[in-house]
């Protein structure tokens, strides 16, 4: 087994009253055990230019990488919108298949659990045909 | 405006042949701003009982087509025990015990369903759930005694 750790810390000085901190570290298990995934994509990195629906991570493939991604157990994915953040009105949108998740602005990443499973691809819609750099990685089992 | 962050770290020293590190660190901004952070936010410890699917954070006009970020994490011990994140019946996945998520969220209210909400389902056991929501206002009720 491997020990991959995912660490978020929030902090603020001055959103409330007191200064607001919280800081969590997981370990990445296989799906409700103590053994660590062993397997991931490596962190990768593609630019698009296009406005259109793209499919990021495609889930239920019959070849590839996603095809080992199993559905429903402990799958991890961060993604980052390397852009610069401009005017902050551009993004990106992140999808599981057709429902929207949220808007990645230049600069912003996001971790979640992947169910996966056919048809769960991780998609997005960039605000406009501007290239956009994502940063990808996943972890699984 | 106030000024918040949010850092990542990914890190592992034998999944890969060489040391795996990465961090990230992110403003939490309002949308169309170069640089104006997000003022509000919301901070809930909860139980969740098992078995029954819930809105974790109904959706709300207020938080429509603007950027708002989710952090929850499952604070249970125990290995098997795990809660299942969905939006609009489309699951995102599984928090095991200790597990956490932290993700943008558009609250679509165009949503097929009508229903953005995200929502959150305790699988056997109750689940010890912490989460954030950071935005740009919302909505409330005008009070029924008003």
């Amino acid at each position: 087994m491997a020990t991959t750790t995912a660490t978020i810390t929030i902090a603020s000085s001055d959103i409330a009253d007191n200064s607001f901190s919280v800081s969590n570290t997981s370990t990445i298990y296989t799906a409700g055990t103590n053994t660590g995934v062993t397997k991931t994509t490596g962190l990768g990195r593609k630019t698009f230019a296009t406005a259109s629906n793209t499919i990021l991570l495609d889930a239920g493939l019959s070849g590839g990488i996603a095809q080992d991604v199993t559905a429903d157990k402990a799958a991890k994915v961060y993604i980052k919108n390397i852009n610069d953040r401009g005017d902050g009105t551009k993004y990106v949108n992140i999808l599981l298949a057709t429902t929207e998740i949220g808007r990645l602005y230049g600069g912003d990443w996001m971790f979640i659990p992947w169910s996966a499973g056919d048809g769960k691809d991780i998609e997005f819609t960039a605000y406009d045909a501007t290239p956009t750099t994502l940063e990808y990685i996943v972890f699984y089992e | 405006m106030a000024t918040t962050t949010a850092t990542i770290t990914l890190s592992s020293a034998d999944l890969l042949s060489d040391n795996l590190s990465l961090s990230s660190t992110m403003n939490l901004y309002k949308d169309g701003t170069t640089a104006t952070g997000l003022e509000q936010m919301n901070y809930h410890r909860l139980v969740i009982p098992a078995g029954t699917n819930f809105d974790l954070i109904p959706e709300s006009a207020a938080l429509s087509e603007d950027a708002s970020y989710v952090y929850i994490i499952n604070k249970n011990t125990v290995v098997t025990d795990y809660v299942t994140i969905s939006i609009n019946a489309e699951v995102i996945g599984r928090l095991y015990a200790g597990d956490w998520l932290f993700m943008p969220w558009d609250c679509d209210l165009t949503a097929a369903d009508n229903d953005s909400s995200i929502e959150i389902e305790a699988d056997t056991n109750s689940a010890i759930i912490e989460y954030a929501l950071f935005h740009n206002g919302e909505t409330l009720a005008t009070a029924a005694d008003e």
